[in-house]
């Protein structure tokens, strides 16, 4: 019994990471203009930027050059910055191009990041990867007892996110980001630039993104090339898509229902000719509910809904209107 | 020369693959992901026909026939319904069918690393220097011949020009009386028998191994962008660009880096010339603002 | 106001806009028309900061505005309208007021600041609606509207920025007579407000109800100007109707 809860809070906490990512890339998708396919790069580098500030110096048997051993939360603020440079940098080149043309750039640097991490053996320790990194607040319980600590973590990690995504798409910042996403053009005449606003929304989803990275390394206590691959920025897209692009609440609740289908497997206990025709029959089966969404309910679960001001009473501006001569 | 004859010979394969794609890009205007899982299934699908002890020839056409005929069912069932609901949802409905298809394969295959079972051959010698393998030489001349094929079709044709006509105006087409979805169904199979081809050639070529499609539909994701969305004959030149830089630039850095080449050239040509090789004939991919 | 000179704007090979010039003083309803391809809503383009004029000055309020991108130019006072007012689909008919506030505009730099909009703000957008007949549907979404409310809803939210000048590519296609005379009306009463206006119409009635003056545009450069129904009247203006859309003149 007591293993299913462990397993349970345990796949609990991955989806909250997941769920930080996939408020980021919905504060991109949802409320701004940008169709980012590249997201899995700020979590690596907000990962990769955690263990090279916090990490001890390298041992013997390992290659890289700095571990700089800093506190923690020195990591996780030095993770959000690198996040955010990052999406400036990549952001230079790539917001002056068209939405599909962004699409394909911002994959390829994801690309080219992962295959740095594989190739920099002095920077990231190659594919061996850094192992046996620490968790906060280790010493504060018992062994047995962290799993639940970390989710409690990660549970406030995701409510911070939420909580910033939200002020943001709600302020005149985020109004004037869904402007662009609904019609650019008229935007324009709005008096809002484009590329600027673009790049201010990319390089604060780079930050948020690079911290979810710093809760994944917690999560794992390592990090490895073969973590920031491409699929993972698809399985965030669906996870978006399946809970509704455009609403907080649908990326949240994609994001759970997505590491469910995901990751429940790994509590089943079978021969490892079985497994490899699980996880490949669970790609189908996340593939074809991505179908029958799109196909059926292509705004998702929980569509995207108005947002309500308590407006001011209609009689009183009609008369206001009136009294300055304007009607 | 070996950069020429290897350029040549991954340039051909990144042809072969990326004209497929760029087919339905210009016809239906969405990027296609599930193409690079088209590549999986010709490879796994001339696995299973060269089981059989068929002749090569005769497993690249079935593999090709039966991949293309698989596309028209993937448009048919699945992008055909959806296409009224925008680009991302089409980009995302093929992410869908990358998954199944890349799922059911895995789950009949099995992860392991596979190969065709082929007779060694020695390269064939030009010179006194070696030069290809018979298969690399066969690889090279299909993917020449297909391409220019295709580039017939589409200019001399009147499919050809029917597809062309559906691309640029659908409704001014089907007032001519040509009927879009005939022609849609002909460039899915024509679009995807290519890239089972592409498959079973990178196959034979290589180790076939479930990552293929995923890997290779960044590589033609790059040729796309270097080429122009759209633009057929940009990608026919950008697939042998991006070839030969790829091999020059492995003389300075590790073979692991070859699609991150790939995309560093696709970077810098971005940044020197925003609007890409298109620009050479003119259509932009900057926006306004 | 408005200083158009010598502006030409080629896309490629093709001159979309031959050497034009034009002027608007303030307070006026200057019209532009010419029929399809004549070069107005490239014009249109250049002054907006939507195309970049291939030689040419364009100078507003006093400053010369050449080469100004698109936001700048709605920052510096002369907004414009598209020929198809769609809006912003998915967000409220009071969230699009929103955002051509100047509230709105002054608070988009401070990301982290106050999510809900001034009390003021909202009053006036509710003022606006009021006046554009708009204010029962304030809180839905701009795609539920029907094609008159979109067309209202571009005057109303045009208003919020207070804008000096107006820009209308249009605005009278596709729209009723009784809801064209609804327009004319409002167009006086924003002149009354202080807005000067440049209108691009097919519909030469509409152009002769509103306009003080006007400039007539073929193949891309000017071919008469002058009190608006001198234009209407010049034998060229005339033959181009009557040669190319003399059905728009009966409708």
């Amino acid at each position: 019994m007591e293993g299913i809860l462990l397993f349970a809070i345990s796949i609990g906490t991955l989806a909250a990471i997941y769920g930080m990512v996939t408020l980021a890339l919905n504060l991109e998708t949802g409320t701004g203009p940008l169709w980012d396919l590249g997201i899995v790069s700020f979590f690596g580098i907000g990962a990769y930027a955690y263990v090279i500030l916090t990490a001890a110096p390298a041992e013997g048997h390992q290659h890289y050059l700095y571990g700089f051993g800093l506190p923690m939360w020195l990591g996780v603020i030095g993770a959000a910055l690198a996040g955010a440079v990052a999406a400036w940098f990549i952001g230079l080149p790539s917001l002056r191009l068209r939405k599909e043309y962004f699409l394909i750039v911002t994959l390829a640097f994801a690309e080219v990041l992962r295959q740095l991490y594989i190739n920099e053996d002095w920077l990231t320790n190659g594919v061996a990867g850094i192992y046996g990194l620490e968790q906060p607040l280790r010493g504060l319980v018992e062994a047995r007892q962290y799993t639940y600590v970390l989710f409690a973590l990660a549970i406030c990690g995701l409510l911070a996110v939420w909580a910033l995504t939200r002020m943001i798409s709600l302020s005149a910042f985020g109004r004037a980001c869904k402007a662009l996403r609904e019609n650019e053009a008229l935007a324009i005449t709005a008096g809002i630039d484009p590329r600027r606003t673009s790049m201010v929304l990319y390089v604060l989803a780079g930050a948020f993104t690079a911290v979810a990275g710093v809760f994944y390394v917690w999560y794992n206590t390592l990090v490895v090339p073969g973590q920031f691959s491409s699929d993972l920025t698809f399985f965030v897209w669906t996870a978006l898509i399946i809970g509704g692009v455009g609403s907080s609440r649908g990326a949240l609740f994609g994001a759970f229902i997505f590491i469910l289908l995901h990751d429940s497997l790994r509590f089943l206990q079978v021969s490892g000719e079985t497994a490899v025709t699980l996880t490949s029959l669970r790609t189908a089966l996340i593939g074809l509910l991505l179908i029958l969404i799109l196909r059926f309910r292509p705004n998702g679960i929980f569509p995207e809904t108005r947002v309500v001001f308590k407006l001011p009473d209609r009689a009183k501006a009609a008369e206001g209107a009136k009294r300055k001569g304007l009607a | 020369m070996d950069i020429l004859i290897f350029g040549l010979i991954s340039g051909s394969i990144i042809l072969l693959s990326s004209v497929g794609f760029a087919m339905i890009v210009k016809v239906e205007g969405f990027l296609n992901i599930a193409h690079g899982q088209m590549l999986l299934l010709g490879a796994y699908l001339g696995l299973f026909f060269s089981g059989y002890g068929l002749p090569l020839a005769v497993t690249m056409l079935l593999a090709s026939i039966a991949t293309g005929v698989i596309g028209m069912l993937c448009y048919g069932l699945l992008f055909r319904p959806v296409k009224s609901q925008g680009l991302l949802v089409l980009l995302f409905t093929s992410v869908g069918a990358a998954y199944v298809i890349h799922g059911v394969v895995g789950a009949i295959a099995g992860k392991r690393m596979l190969a065709y079972d082929l007779p060694p051959t020695r390269a064939i010698r030009i010179f006194g220097e070696p030069f290809m393998t018979r298969y690399e030489l066969t690889t090279v001349i299909l993917a020449l011949v297909l391409a220019l094929a295709v580039h017939l079709f589409m200019t001399h044709t009147r499919a050809g020009k029917e597809i062309r006509a559906v691309s640029d105006n659908e409704d001014l087409a089907r007032v001519r009386g040509i009927d879009p979805v005939r022609s849609s169904y002909l460039v899915w199979f024509v679009a995807s028998a290519l890239g089972g081809l592409a498959g079973v050639l990178m196959g034979i070529m290589g180790s076939l191994h479930l990552g293929m499609g995923w890997q290779q539909i960044i590589i033609i994701l790059a040729t796309t962008v270097l080429g122009g969305i759209g633009s057929i004959y940009g990608v026919m030149l950008a697939a042998f660009v991006l070839a030969f830089g790829i091999e020059i630039g492995l003389l300075f850095a590790e073979p692991s880096y070859r699609s991150g080449i790939a995309f560093l050239i696709i970077i810098v040509v971005l940044f020197v010339r925003p609007q890409g090789l298109q620009s050479l004939w003119g259509a932009g991919k900057l926006r306004t603002h | 106001m408005l200083e158009v000179r010598n502006v030409s704007l080629y896309y490629g090979g093709i001159c979309a806009v031959n050497d034009m010039s034009l002027e608007v003083a303030e307070g006026e309803i200057v019209g532009l028309i010419g029929t399809n391809g004549a070069g107005k809503t490239s014009l249109f383009n250049v002054i907006t900061g939507f195309a970049r004029a291939s030689s040419g000055t364009v100078r507003f309020l006093g400053r010369d505005v050449t080469g100004y991108s698109g936001p700048r130019i709605a920052q510096a006072g002369m907004l414009r309208t598209f020929q198809t007012p769609v809006g912003f689909p998915k967000m409220t008919v009071m969230e699009n007021m929103l955002v051509f506030s100047r509230a709105d505009a002054a608070a988009r730099p401070s990301i982290f600041r106050g999510a809900s909009p001034a009390r003021a703000v909202l009053e006036e957008a509710m003022e606006f609606l009021a006046i554009f007949g708009l204010a029962a549907r304030a809180g839905d979404w701009v795609q539920d509207l029907a094609a008159p409310e979109l067309k209202m809803l571009e005057f109303a939210r045009a208003m919020m920025a207070h804008p000096k000048m107006l820009l209308l590519d249009e605005p009278a296609a596709g729209v009723n007579p009784a809801l064209q005379g609804n327009l004319i009306e409002h167009i006086g009463a924003l002149r009354r407000r202080g807005v000067t206006f440049l209108v691009v119409d097919h519909n030469l009635r509409f152009i002769r109800d509103i306009c003080d003056r006007a400039y007539a545009m073929a193949d891309g450069r000017l071919i008469a100007s002058g009190p608006t129904g001198d234009v209407l009247n010049n034998p060229d203006v005339i033959r181009l109707y009557l040669g190319g859309g003399a059905g728009e003149e009966a409708a």
